[in-house]
């Protein structure tokens, strides 16, 4: 297994042992203290698109690891207005950092910078396509509440709610569980479905995969409820859209008869489909979730600097 | 990819014209034939065209001949891409030199567009790799933006 100097595109890129072995060194890192391991490297970001979580975590991850960052979070202040081509961009950095962190609002974006470059590449996100470090935080996140997950001694059910069509963390999210024994429940309005490539794919690799009609029948059902944004935008008509957001909206009083080990994920940020009083409740752990990000992201640098 | 015995495909070729040299492409898909005329032909070319004839295999199959030319290896992949069932026969001196099934590629590279409009091998300058997944029906993948597609959908380049 070789990670120094590899490049973190797609999830589809990882073996399960590979995948393990990340998760391993994350949890390794959370629970000592590793200050100085990254120390006189440098990390840029590149941020053609804003992103708060992600870049915060990505650069959270590599001081408390003693590196370096440069970068920028805002594609008009850079060249790239004047008409500089990503290619172009990338022979650059790679000149000035060891690492390169890069959200780009085009699909595949990740994956040309990596062709180019002759320092690691991570994807932290390319337009609707992929994004790596999320899935690896959020399989971080379900192995640490359920260890089941690793070593396989109960099959885990996991649901999926809400944006399954476009939103690409569901989408990175089953293609990792494919390597690991769960059955899926998903929840999603007309048309905004799983794509039948993943379920397929799900499908191939020894899942069952469930629809359920309402997101009562999978509260009632699951270790893991994984929660996700709807996005106006994808509803030609604002009524209909008003109706699925209250449809899809999970509220305290809906969890009262839920099984007590059932835990609520989101990659945030939420707006209505998680109400706020879910919160209070021993369900909500999108917040710890999002904690999980630093080390997972202190794993991936690590790893793909060499250092461990 | 099956093959018929040369002698008879030989007598279904010349129903259209036998060409002294070049190459003959066979078992064309019916709709494809005026596509694989144009992908093929250049201005100078001497070029004809079969349509509609019997074919145990398509049921009915085109045929397209070019004088004078061998294709080269972009254009055999170009082939592979909208007409994937395809043989090729060069010939020499009106004789059947060789012939083979249009050979299939495992990568298109700079072939055609990804049909993701979002896809940026569409906002950069920067080649497109289609990766074949399936050959029946053949689909492809992309190997940037990850998506698949039929064929149909894509714009040769």
């Amino acid at each position: 297994m070789h990670f120094a100097g590899r490049h973190v595109i797609s999830i589809a890129d990882f073996s399960r042992a590979e995948i393990l072995r990340i998760l391993e060194v994350a949890q390794g890192i959370e629970a000592g203290q590793r200050r100085e391991l990254l120390a006189g490297r440098l990390m840029a970001t590149l941020f053609f698109e804003p992103s708060t979580r992600t870049r915060l975590s990505f650069e959270a991850a590599m001081l408390k690891l003693g590196g370096e960052v440069i970068g920028f979070s805002d594609a008009g202040s850079t060249s790239t207005k004047k008409g500089e081509s990503l290619a172009d961009t990338i022979r650059m950095v790679e000149h000035y950092a060891d690492v390169i962190v890069m959200r780009h609002p085009r699909d595949g974006a990740a994956r040309l910078a990596g062709e180019i470059s002759k320092v690691p590449v991570i994807n932290g996100g390319d337009g609707g396509n992929q994004h790596p470090s999320q899935t690896f935080l959020d399989l971080y996140t379900i192995a640490k509440l359920f260890p089941e997950l690793i070593d396989g001694r109960r099959e885990l059910t996991i649901a999926f709610a809400g944006d399954l069509r476009y939103g690409r963390t569901v989408h990175s999210l089953l293609t990792a569980l494919c390597h690991f024994r769960v059955r899926l429940l998903t929840v999603a309005p007309r048309g905004l479905e799983m794509p039948d490539q993943y379920l397929h794919h799900a499908r191939d690799a020894g899942i069952a995969v469930t629809e359920v009609g309402h997101l009562q029948d999978a509260i009632a059902q699951s270790d893991v409820l994984y929660m996700t944004r709807l996005q106006e935008e994808r509803f030609p008509d604002a009524l209909e859209f008003d109706h699925i957001k209250a449809t899809y909206r999970i509220a305290a009083a809906m969890l009262e008869g839920a099984p007590p080990q059932l835990r609520i994920l989101h990659p945030l940020p939420r707006v209505n489909e998680i109400a706020i009083d879910v919160d209070r409740t021993p369900h909500a752990h999108y917040f710890a979730q999002a904690g999980n990000g630093i080390p997972v992201r202190q794993a991936l640098l690590g790893l793909v600097l060499g250092a461990l | 990819m099956t093959d018929q015995p040369v002698t008879t495909s030989n007598t279904r070729v010349r129903q259209v014209e036998a060409i002294v040299n070049g190459t003959v492409i066979d078992h064309i898909p019916g709709a494809m034939t005026l596509k694989v005329a144009n992908l093929i032909a250049t201005a100078n070319d001497q070029v004809s065209i079969g349509m509609n004839l019997r074919s145990e295999r398509l049921g009915r199959k085109g045929v397209v001949k070019i004088s004078g030319r061998e294709l080269d290896e972009r254009t055999l992949s170009r082939l592979a891409l909208i007409a994937p069932s395809a043989t090729v026969s060069i010939i020499r001196d009106y004789q059947v030199v060789q012939k083979f099934p249009v050979p299939m590629p495992t990568m298109f590279e700079d072939i055609a567009r990804c049909a993701n409009p979002n896809c940026v091998t569409n906002h950069e300058k920067w080649s497109s790799r289609l990766a074949v997944v399936s050959l029946e029906p053949l689909r492809v993948r992309c190997v940037y933006c990850e998506r698949g597609f039929e064929t149909a959908e894509l714009v040769l380049v």
